[in-house]
């Protein structure tokens, strides 16, 4: 049991783990992820079967993967408790550790001066012991190492609480229409933009949340990187689209009314005779010879937006091609196409917030982990009158200098 | 405008042929013309990238030209650092060509500056994108000094041992700042992606290779916890590292589609 439990705290295992998940990831990214089968199938012919059956195209969710993740967090559980108690060992004992030592350089009375100059620069605290001069810095570096371990398990542990918690809808919604969630709560887009005033892409929404309690957030702005968080709730501006507008008039009645749509649609009073919406586009070019040409995409705006449309009277199907301000008459119904609408796609997230806030703790206990851990290392020196010993957890960089600062004098 | 960046690409090429030279006919003077012509590259590269961000009116850093330029910037910078802090002539040799190879890289990219994308307007850009560049220049550096310490444990004197020690310090510590700064970038990395996009990790390719190079060098800073484990091995893995960062740096934005395809 003792030699299972040593295998998986070592650092050995830690560098394992780390290797397949680094060797997994250069998989996971020279294959594509997260394609139809049959693209792997055509792709790579005879080696599909090898691909799929290894979950290679879908790596980073594999049960491998996960475990692998698992292994890790583990490992690090494992390796922070030795180290927490191997840490408070070290702190008791390390004064007279650094007694003990001998002495690893043999020094004149000018390097003595100079390694005491150097020291003292270095704001070391400096302390008499007998003979010898006892100097410190940076006690606290020596729990970095802990704190970098724990973190890195606690980002996996929350990181993976904010992957998996997380409900995530993508949502259109017209402006001045809403979308009403599961629980009831209702978002309203006032308005949307693609552009602002003085022509930059944008992309803001107005819009309101409103909580199945009655709590309202108010008129509010998102864009993309500024999401909305009203609790529990977080709105992205995600995407974008354009849907055509028709304004359909009858013109026995009299009455009339305008239509946003974003998908085919038949326009019709008897179901027979109107006018199928099929796409409003951009733009269009038209070659010398008349043909057209539609553009389906361009950054942003629609420049000369088309309306793509048939129809239909008495079985006769009739394409057209109409632009705003254009009217068609089929039977009895007047049509009259419209600027284009734009809509936001909407990412809405329903996240309990705390989870953020714990990952976002682990990040900066993380950063601060990896700076004590290699900026703030430990200091202890006995200078004694004709030699010194370098102690601490890491004890190297010191022994470095103080080689420097001898063989500047000589 | 031009005139700063390809003047400062003039430069940093005279720079590396009379380090050569001066390496190869042993002569001082070579080597302090060398180093003038190196700390002309570098003013006019700073220059460049000061009067490109005002023109901007951004951090320069917002596609692969900008960031290949930061990025020779970076190394530069920390070159200048080390040769006038430490002492680190022998530096020039091998972290010049470097300089030269990643700015020539950054010439061949458009060169247009154009507005900044929605997605990259945060206040994140600078953070994000800036600890990434000193982040790869430390990497490279190390990786430097990694051939350097190679080229001269082959000579086998006992008069570089305590050169050769200072190296692998030096290299390490270069790592360990590499690792810290790219640990900001994907923290940081992962915050913005968590107000852009909704999610603090996607599995984009640029983010899997951020992780791959963190990984690899982890591993390094744990392999060197053993001493039988520094010095020559040591300098052998940073120099084998490079390649890494240069795909995770190029590769993976010429070779692969992702959310960080910015150009």
């Amino acid at each position: 049991m003792k030699k299972t439990v040593q295998f998986f705290r070592s650092m050995r295992f830690g560098i394992l783990l780390l290797a397949l998940i680094a060797l997994l990831s250069v998989a996971g990214t020279a294959i594509p992820q997260g394609r139809e089968v049959a693209w792997y199938a055509q792709t790579y012919q005879r080696f599909h079967g090898v691909i799929l059956a290894l979950r290679l195209h879908d790596v980073f969710h594999s049960w491998y993967f996960q475990m692998l993740l698992i292994l890790l967090g583990l490992n690090l559980t494992l390796c922070s408790l030795v180290r927490i108690r191997k840490l408070s060992r070290a702190k008791k004992a390390g004064r007279e550790v650094l007694l003990r030592l001998p002495a690893e350089f043999v020094l004149n009375e000018k390097q003595h001066a100079a390694i005491q100059n150097g020291l003292r620069a270095m704001r070391c605290r400096e302390e008499a012991c007998g003979d010898s001069l006892l100097y410190s810095k940076n006690a606290f570096g020596r729990y970095g190492s802990f704190v970098t371990h724990l973190s890195i398990l606690l980002v996996i542990v929350f990181g993976a609480m904010a992957l998996y918690m997380p409900k995530t809808v993508d949502r259109a919604c017209l402006p001045g229409e809403s979308v009403t969630m599961d629980d009831g709560t209702r978002i309203a887009v006032r308005s949307f933009r693609i552009e602002n005033e003085e022509g930059r892409l944008d992309f803001t929404s107005e819009l309101t949340v409103t909580l199945p309690d009655g709590r309202e957030s108010g008129l509010r702005e998102i864009k993309v990187n500024h999401p909305l968080s009203f609790s529990p709730w977080k709105i992205y501006q995600q995407t974008y689209g354009t849907a055509g507008a028709v304004t359909v008039q009858n013109l026995e009645t009299g009455m009339a009314d305008t239509f946003t749509l974003t998908d085919l649609v038949f326009l019709s009073l008897d179901g027979v005779n109107g006018l199928w919406y099929e796409a409003v586009y951009p733009d269009l070019i038209r070659d010398p010879s008349g043909n057209v040409t539609l553009i389906t995409n361009t950054a942003g705006s629609y420049p000369n937006p088309v309306y793509q449309v048939q129809t239909a009277s008495d079985g006769v199907y009739t394409p057209i091609l109409a632009f705003p301000g254009e009217e068609l008459q089929v039977g009895t119904l007047k049509f009259r196409f419209e600027d284009p609408v734009e809509y936001p796609g909407l990412r809405i997230k329903y996240t309990p917030g705390f989870i953020n806030a714990l990952l976002c703790g682990a990040f900066l206990m993380l950063t601060a982990g990896f700076y004590i851990t290699f900026f703030c290392q430990p200091v202890q020196v006995r200078l004694d009158r004709d030699g010194c010993a370098v102690g601490g957890p890491k004890p190297e960089g010191m022994r470095i200098r103080i080689r420097e600062w001898t063989e500047e004098t000589g | 405008m031009n005139v700063l960046f390809f003047g400062s690409l003039v430069l940093y090429f005279a720079a590396m042929a009379l380090q050569f030279a001066a390496v190869a006919f042993r002569k001082e003077k070579l080597g302090k013309a060398a180093w003038i012509a190196f700390l002309a590259a570098f003013a006019a590269q700073t220059a460049y990238i000061i009067v490109r961000g005002v023109v901007a009116r951004r951090l320069p850093l917002s596609n692969q030209f900008e960031f290949a330029t930061a990025f020779a910037w970076g190394v530069a910078l920390m070159l200048l650092v080390l040769r006038t802090r430490m002492k680190a002539e022998w530096l020039s040799a091998i972290a010049l060509p470097m300089i030269f190879f990643i700015l020539s890289f950054a010439a061949l990219q458009p060169r247009e500056i154009t507005d900044l994308m929605p997605a990259l307007r945060s206040g994140w850009f600078g953070f994000h994108i800036g600890s990434a560049v000193i982040s790869y220049s430390a990497f490279i550096v190390a990786g430097c000094i990694g051939l350097r310490y190679i080229l001269l444990s082959r000579k086998n004197r006992e008069e570089d041992s305590f050169k050769l020690q200072q190296m692998d310090w030096l290299s390490y510590r270069l790592v360990a700042l590499g690792v810290l700064m790219l640990t900001v970038t994907i923290l940081s990395g992962a915050i913005w992606a968590e107000q852009a996009w909704s999610a603090f990790w996607t599995w984009d390719p640029k983010e899997v290779w951020a992780l791959i190079t963190w990984i690899i060098y982890v591993v390094y800073l744990h392999l060197r916890l053993r001493s039988r484990k520094q010095g020559l091995v040591m300098a052998w893995y940073v120099l084998i590292a490079v390649p890494v960062v240069m795909f995770t740096f190029a590769g993976v934005n010429t070779l692969m589609s992702g959310l960080h395809s910015y150009g």
